[in-house]
């Protein structure tokens, strides 16, 4: 039997992190989500990193002949936003390579974070 | 308006940090390496001149001072300070950082805490430091190439400095140290991360915008001033 879903007062507030990554190698989304935990894991811990509520909700690449670019979408609870966005920059390495991601902004809406800060038609410059 | 006052020379490097919100860098090199005026200086400062037309973006020259003993900081910072403008040392060793923040003339004291067990400076040091208007440098990047198990050591020596800062009033500033684009951090992110150490908000807005910019325009005025307080000013008259 599948679970009712929950009454919408009781669900958990969101916030959606755009984000861009350049890497040393092409990344996949299962690689993102397993650095942003792994990283989230090191910094708070698994006390910490429960609260935050991180998961990759959308993910597009920009491969490029210099390095390769992604960007894409990071849910996060609405009252730890400062702490989520905090693990972002603590990822340096993929595989021994290295890799950095950057905040782009902040939306509450998965629709306002492409549309504002993705931008998805001129992304390519 | 956000400062990074320690990029290792490239000025490619530069543009990159504009891009992601910086509205100000300064280009550091060693001490080792100012002998070879030709092409590192120079390639900064055509670099300088090129981007003239874009007004809001400052580029300063820096030099990160490696000295073995006071006495060998004192002559660097003797040789180099009409140079350049922005002094670092290199600190970690207690003497090097004792002679450092006793001297009016650094600016900034790099990485004290770097392989040492502590925060590398006490109470005498915050004093002298807060006297001398001698900034104590959070440097990312030591932070964030440690390995995760030893980060704890790195954040509560930040915390320890953060502390001292609160007491003392001396200026910390947060830098990335940065010599490829893996090393530059969001001006945001960097704002979120300091948190972790303990740094309200507005503690590292002020450290990364207001202090930088301090040093940067107390350096413009350092050859005329006779004493702190006190500017000469030419009038023609």
């Amino acid at each position: 039997m599948k679970l009712k879903i929950l009454p919408t007062h009781l669900r958990e507030k969101k916030r959606y992190l755009a984000f861009q990554a350049i890497s040393e190698i092409p990344l996949e989304r299962d690689d993102v989500i397993s650095l942003i935990l792994g990283a989230s894991g090191d910094l708070y811990g698994a006390y910490g990193t429960s609260k935050l509520g991180l998961w990759v909700v959308k993910f597009w690449k920009y491969p490029s002949s210099e390095n390769n670019m992604a960007k894409g979408i990071i849910r996060c609870n609405r009252d730890e936003t400062k702490s989520a966005r905090a693990v972002i920059p603590t990822i340096t390495r993929f595989k021994g390579k290295r890799v950095v991601f950057q905040t782009l902004g902040i939306s509450g809406t998965i629709k306002g974070a492409i549309t504002n800060f993705i931008k998805l038609k001129t992304a390519d410059e | 308006m956000f400062y990074d006052l320690h990029i290792h020379g490239n000025p490619k490097l530069a543009l990159q940090a504009q891009k992601m919100g910086y509205c100000g860098v300064s280009l550091v090199l060693n001490s080792k390496d100012y002998n070879d005026k030709s092409a590192l200086i120079q390639d900064v400062k055509s670099f300088k001149s090129h981007l003239q037309h874009d007004t809001n973006f400052q580029i300063s020259l820096g030099l990160e001072i490696q000295a073995k003993n006071p006495a060998d900081l004192k002559k660097q910072v003797r040789k180099f300070r009409d140079k350049v403008d922005v002094v670092l040392v290199h600190g970690g060793d207690l003497k090097i950082n004792r002679a450092a923040t006793e001297d009016p003339r650094v600016d900034i004291l790099s990485h004290p805490y770097r392989n040492r067990y502590d925060g590398g400076i006490n109470h005498v040091l915050a004093v002298k430091a807060a006297e001398n208007k001698v900034s104590m440098e959070i440097n990312l990047k030591y932070f964030l190439l440690t390995r995760p198990t030893q980060r704890y050591r790195v954040l509560s020596h930040f915390r320890q400095i953060v502390k001292l800062h609160r007491k003392y009033k001396f200026p910390i500033v947060i830098t990335s140290d940065a010599d490829s684009i893996y090393d530059l951090r969001h001006p945001r992110d960097v704002i979120a991360l300091a948190s972790c150490f303990g740094m309200t908000n507005d503690e590292a807005i002020t450290s990364l915008s207001s202090t930088p910019q301090y040093i940067l325009t107390r350096n413009d005025i350092r050859d005329r001033t006779i004493l702190p307080g006190v500017r000469l000013i030419n009038n023609g008259g």
